[in-house]
């Protein structure tokens, strides 16, 4: 068993606790186990708060980081924003000093101390990668494939970019979360501009609604006209924008869109013959029946 | 350069549109030192406008504000509301061929606007919630039911489950003064 | 060695190099406090040492004092220790009796706004330097022979150029190539700008020139395999590769009369193997047997062993000419030579590592070189233009500029690649000449017109109806269903995104040097700068020269050139190195590591260590003892700081001389 501190943060347990429900039970049948992360925090929002000030973004992501080095455990996490947030700080204070010893002149404000002794992952990644987990284990772990459905991947941002702070090589036209997705049963489709954003980073869904609304309605355009029975996404947030969005974009804009969205842990807790109550469905804006049918 | 005409429309007409040198010398430094990337070596090629999917729904050019830091146009870049429509997408930062990160320049100007007071509302409060709460988007009562039919307690293992700790997140935000400034900007808009 | 010792008197001169060096160091000051040193019998300034009068005052001091040695302070000794030295002799001492302090590279420029320090260590670069003059010995430089024979590797324009400038000076010049023919770049271009010559057409006389050159040695499908020797007395090793395909003069040797390949091609109509051909970048078939181009030098037919079936065929079809040996191996050859000049050129960065603009992804994204051989009417198409998705014309067609090149990503080149914006301009304009109602549209950032009658190609093309559009290509995205591409950047002069739907992109791909080309550079020891190209002397006034005396550099194998450049680089490279083989001797710095044969265990040690094979072991008066052959050794000291006996002596730099310079380093100085 691969033991890990699981971050949850915002969205996930607060908007869509069936991502945290499936996330922790789907792991346990690979292999992985999630231990809560007690007290953990916002990672905080890298748009939304970062913009405000960044010194601040740094020590409260330390903070979060800290209770994992206090449990001796590396971070694990489901959502783009949280990975940037908490992997990209941890990145950083451990290879700038400068940056480190300010965040500690705080931290020490509250008996805490970055170390930089743990390592951050999301959890896409560890399911990806062969040493922890791997695509042919997700495969046998599935007892409902999800035969018959076509799957339109959304990375997210903060998960790959900017590549040159992150393990990842490829950020123009990965292939990897299409390969986990296959593994389902499914059948992941290619979109015109795949990589583009879901419109809601920044602060800007905050902002200026209407201008993400109008980015996320181009994305259900590209990902409609190739026959998509369904969005996937590793990122609570882009899932918000996606899910909620559409009911936004039909008070707004007028057009309606009925595209299921699903984060990945709901379609592999799905494949692995989760029920649709497990996972909190009901909570979606926009019904998964049409996608539940077609797996029945 | 006020010209002395009589008609306030015609003095605005013809203000000087020239610029003549930086409004702030330092914002250049400034604006490196909060992104920690080299604003002063872009080249104007126009790759991260052209991956902007802000670009082409609005005049936000980010090129522009890169051009702000490099020639240190501060007001111009702080107060041009377009600042906010980056969703921090990245892509202009990956691409760049000088190697910049173009959203942290945007991230930094951000930063700086609020020193002065500029700043959207909706990033105010995401401060106050998490000054508050511990979260951006917290707990909720419909949620709360949901978390506990799928075996889930109420309260998730965070700051909602160990109150405790919020006083030390607290902590940290007040050491940088952010809530005390938002909680101000927010009551000096209400009137 | 033994001379007679007498009490060192040494002149010191510091240069003023105009402000150079006295506009940051009290040079009076720095004059009076080398008087103090010991040994110092004059010392004096000028405002340019290096000039008539300056060198005069060092003439004139050797004369008038009785000087044993020769200190001058200013640049740095790449620059002008040649001068000084011989400054020095014609003041009647021997040239080594010379040392030089920098206090201008390593002293004044680096500590421009610090005049007390810059001054405190001009005194100590001098006493050191006085300290090793005061040691200093004559020594006589020793001479060599030059083989009269040149070696070009690598032929393109380039190397074609540089051997028939060493042939038509009388030297006998090997011209060696790794392909089957001669040619390279060039022979895959179209056309040339900025004057739309034919490019196979204007190198078609040169290389069959050298084809049949009486002084030229043509060698194809041969590389380098080994490097022995210096300058004057390379011994290099050649690897024929195993062609499959004998010559007539090859066959006449093996007995087979009025035998060997004639060019007929008979076995190529019966090879039943087919592979992408290279020259056409895959976008033509090849068989097992081939020829590289339709105009290849020589016309000898090439089997590619890694394909080839051995069915025998070709073997049947040649019939009694009996040119084809399928069971041929590679041969070996060792030629002597006195100067070599590398012209190994480049190949195309793989764009396709630049994921934005997906070449290789898509269809219809094509480099600039595949541009070329589609445009060129030997071309797989007959120059045709065609998308390769559907064989359609395309009517609009993007070219991306700086496409890898300018790019400090980490992914691309930083450097520009010099000809591209040229290259692109000519396409757009034969893209306009053969396709009416067509539109290209260049993506720039700046378009760099810099050469001879290019700026007026410029206008031309922008007259004849190309679009400019200032902004570099962030990324291309294609219709699934036409195929079609969308090219995204901003219009940086109206400020506006812009998405450009065109039928074919042709990335100006960057360039980098020949893949597998750095074990030779080392062979021949030349560095390569940061970017991977060779490195030249000096930047400006030795661009063909190399750190390697007797190798010398030409085109693009040093750095990104376009046609005439490379050319001219290639005609100073042959000049250069015809230098030391008209001269018939050269002299070598008289650095060489001596044995002190009574200290000398014959350990043997040494002999392994030294990277330039120069030491042996001998047997002199019934022992062991090292012999160092003085023409190879390069003075590098890897010998003399390891001998565990100290018995080995490196002139000019021996430990007493070197102890001196830390001593006076350590214990003297002012406070």
């Amino acid at each position: 068993m691969h033991e890990y501190a699981f971050f949850l943060g915002c969205i996930a347990p607060n908007r869509y606790p069936g991502c945290e429900a499936a996330a922790i039970k789907t792991s346990r049948k690979l292999g992985i186990e999630l231990l809560p992360l007690k007290g953990a925090s916002c990672c905080p929002a890298p748009g939304a708060f970062g913009a405000v000030d960044l010194n601040v973004w740094y020590a409260m992501a330390a903070r979060n980081i800290v209770l994992a080095e206090q449990m001796n455990k590396d971070i694990t996490l489901i959502c783009n924003g949280c990975y940037k947030s908490i992997y990209e700080v941890n990145e950083r204070l451990k290879e700038n000093d400068d940056l480190r010893d300010g965040v500690n002149e705080v931290l020490a404000e509250i008996d805490m101390e970055f170390k930089g002794s743990i390592d951050v992952y999301h959890l896409a990644e560890l399911y990806y990668d062969p040493k922890i987990c791997g695509v042919d284990k997700i495969r046998d772990s599935v007892t409902r494939p999800l035969t018959g459905t076509k799957i339109a991947v959304h990375y997210g941002c903060h998960l790959l970019k900017p590549i040159k702070e992150r393990r990842f090589t490829d950020s123009e036209n990965p292939m990897w979360i299409e390969e986990l997705v296959d593994a389902l049963g499914a059948e992941s489709v290619q979109y015109r501009n795949k990589m583009q954003c879901c419109g809601a980073g920044g602060g800007v869904r905050g902002f200026d609604l209407a201008h993400s609304l109008d980015i996320t309605n181009e994305k259900l355009i590209n990902v409609t006209e190739v026959g998509a029975d369904a969005i996937t996404e590793v990122c609570p947030f882009c899932q918000l924008q996606y899910d909620r969005g559409q009911i936004e974009i039909k008070e707004k804009f007028g057009i309606e869109w009925a595209l299921p969205v699903l984060h990945y842990n709901e379609l592999l807790g799905l494949a692995q013959g989760m029920t649709p109550q497990e996972l909190a469905l009901d909570l979606h804006g926009i019904d998964c029946k049409p996608f539940l049918d077609k797996i029945r | 350069m006020a010209k002395g005409y009589n008609d306030p429309a015609m003095e605005t007409r013809f203000q000087d549109r020239y610029y003549h040198s930086a409004d702030n010398p330092e914002f250049t430094k400034e604006v490196e030192r909060i992104s920690r990337t080299i604003a002063h070596m872009c080249f104007q090629c126009g790759t991260c406008t052209g991956s902007c999917p802000s670009a082409p729904r609005s005049s936000y050019r980010i090129r522009k504000f890169v051009r702000r830091a490099v020639m240190g146009l501060e007001r111009e870049a702080l107060t041009d509301p377009d600042l906010w429509l980056c969703t921090t997408c990245y892509s202009c930062t990956d691409r760049c061929p000088r190697g910049i990160a173009p959203t942290d320049i945007i991230m930094a100007m951000r930063n700086l606007a609020f020193k002065w007071d500029i700043i959207p509302r909706n990033f105010l409060k995401t401060v106050q919630l998490i000054y508050t709460t511990g979260h951006g988007v917290p707990n909720n009562d419909v949620n709360r039911a949901a978390r506990v039919k799928l075996g889930l307690e109420a309260e998730p293992e965070t700051t909602h489950k160990y109150p405790e700790y919020i006083p030390g997140i607290q902590k940290i935000i007040d050491h940088y003064k952010m809530k005390e400034n938002a909680d101000r900007i927010l009551a000096e808009g209400e009137h | 060695m033994a001379e007679e010792k007498k009490q060192p008197r040494i002149g010191v001169f510091v240069c003023h190099c105009g402000t150079n060096i006295a506009g940051s160091i009290d040079v009076k000051a720095v004059q009076e406090y080398a008087r103090t040193l010991p040994g110092v019998i004059v010392a004096d300034d000028y405002q340019y040492m290096c000039s008539t009068p300056g060198q005069t005052k060092i003439d004139n001091a050797i004369k008038e004092n009785d000087l044993t040695g020769v200190v001058v302070a200013a640049c740095s000794p790449r620059l002008h220790e040649p001068t000084f030295r011989t400054a020095t002799k014609e003041g009647g001492l021997n040239p080594f009796r010379f040392e030089m302090a920098n206090i201008r590279e390593q002293d004044a420029w680096v500590h421009m706004h610090d005049n007390a320090g810059a001054t405190a260590k001009a005194k100590d670069a001098i006493r050191i330097a006085v300290a090793k003059a005061a040691l200093l010995e004559d020594l006589y430089p020793k001479s060599v022979p030059v083989e009269h024979a040149a070696m070009v590797v690598g032929a393109g324009v380039g190397g074609i150029q540089a051997a028939l400038d060493l042939a038509n000076a009388g030297i006998k010049t090997y011209l060696i190539d790794k392909l089957p023919t001669v040619g390279g770049r060039m022979s895959q271009l179209d056309k040339t700008f900025p004057t739309l010559d034919c490019s196979q057409c204007i190198l078609t006389p040169k290389m069959v020139d050298v084809g049949r050159h009486p002084n030229i040695d043509l060698r194809t499908y041969t590389e380098v395999e080994a490097v022995e020797g210096y300058i004057g007395n390379f011994d290099i090793t050649l690897r024929k590769k195993a062609r499959g395909v004998l010559t007539p003069t090859e066959a006449t040797e093996k007995g087979i009369v009025g035998g060997g390949c004639n060019g007929c091609g008979d076995c190529d109509a019966v090879c039943p193997v087919i592979k992408p051909n290279p020259f056409e970048l895959g976008m033509k078939p090849r068989k097992a047997i081939y020829i590289y181009h339709p105009q290849v030098t020589p016309l000898i037919y090439t089997v590619d062993f890694d394909s080839c079936i051995k069915c025998g065929l070709c073997v049947e079809a040649c019939g009694e000419k009996k040119a084809i040996d399928l069971d041929m191996a590679d041969a070996f050859e060792t030629v002597k030579v006195g100067t070599v000049i590398l012209a190994t050129g480049y190949d195309i960065f793989p764009i396709e590592k630049k994921r934005e603009w997906g070449y290789k992804q898509f269809d219809n994204v094509i480099t600039s070189l595949e541009f070329e051989r589609l445009i060129c009417a030997s071309g797989p198409t007959g120059g045709h233009l065609i998308r390769p998705s559907d064989g359609q014309t395309p009517k609009k067609v993007a070219f991306v500029l700086c496409a890898g090149s300018r790019d400090n990503t980490g992914v691309g080149k930083p450097y520009c690649s010099r000809f591209c914006c040229m290259y692109s301009l000519k396409h757009a304009h034969q893209m306009m000449e053969k396709i009416p109602g067509c539109q290209p549209y260049i993506f720039y950032m700046d378009i760099r017109s810099f050469g001879k009658q290019y700026e007026e190609f410029y206008y031309r093309i922008q007259d004849e109806g190309a679009k400019f559009i200032r902004g570099r290509v962030a990324n291309i995205l294609e219709d699934a269903k036409t195929k079609d591409l969308h090219v995204y950047a901003e219009d940086t002069l109206l400020g506006q995104p812009v998405d450009l739907t065109v039928d074919l992109v042709v990335l100006a791909a960057a360039i980098e040097p020949t893949q597998g080309i750095d074990p030779v550079r080392k062979m021949f020891g030349v560095s390569c700068s940061q970017d991977g190209w060779m490195l030249e002397a000096h930047p400006k006034l030795n661009p063909c020269g190399t750190t390697t005396a007797g190798v010398f550099l030409a085109g693009v194998c040093q750095g990104p050139k376009d046609i005439p450049d490379t050319v001219a680089q290639a005609e100073g490279a042959a000049s250069a190195a015809s230098i030391p083989i008209h001269m018939g001797k050269v002299e070598l710095e008289p650095y060489f590591a001596q044995c002190i044969e009574e200290k000398c265990a014959g350990c043997g040690m040494c002999v392994n260590l030294c990277p330039y094979s120069a030491l042996a072991l001998v047997e002199k008066d019934g022992k062991q003892v090292m012999q160092v052959t003085e023409a190879k050794c390069k003075g590098c000291g890897t010998c003399g700081g390891f001998c565990p006996g100290g018995a080995i002596y490196m002139q000019h730099f021996t430990t007493p001389q070197i102890v001196a310079q830390i001593d006076a380093f350590l214990l003297g100085g002012e406070e």
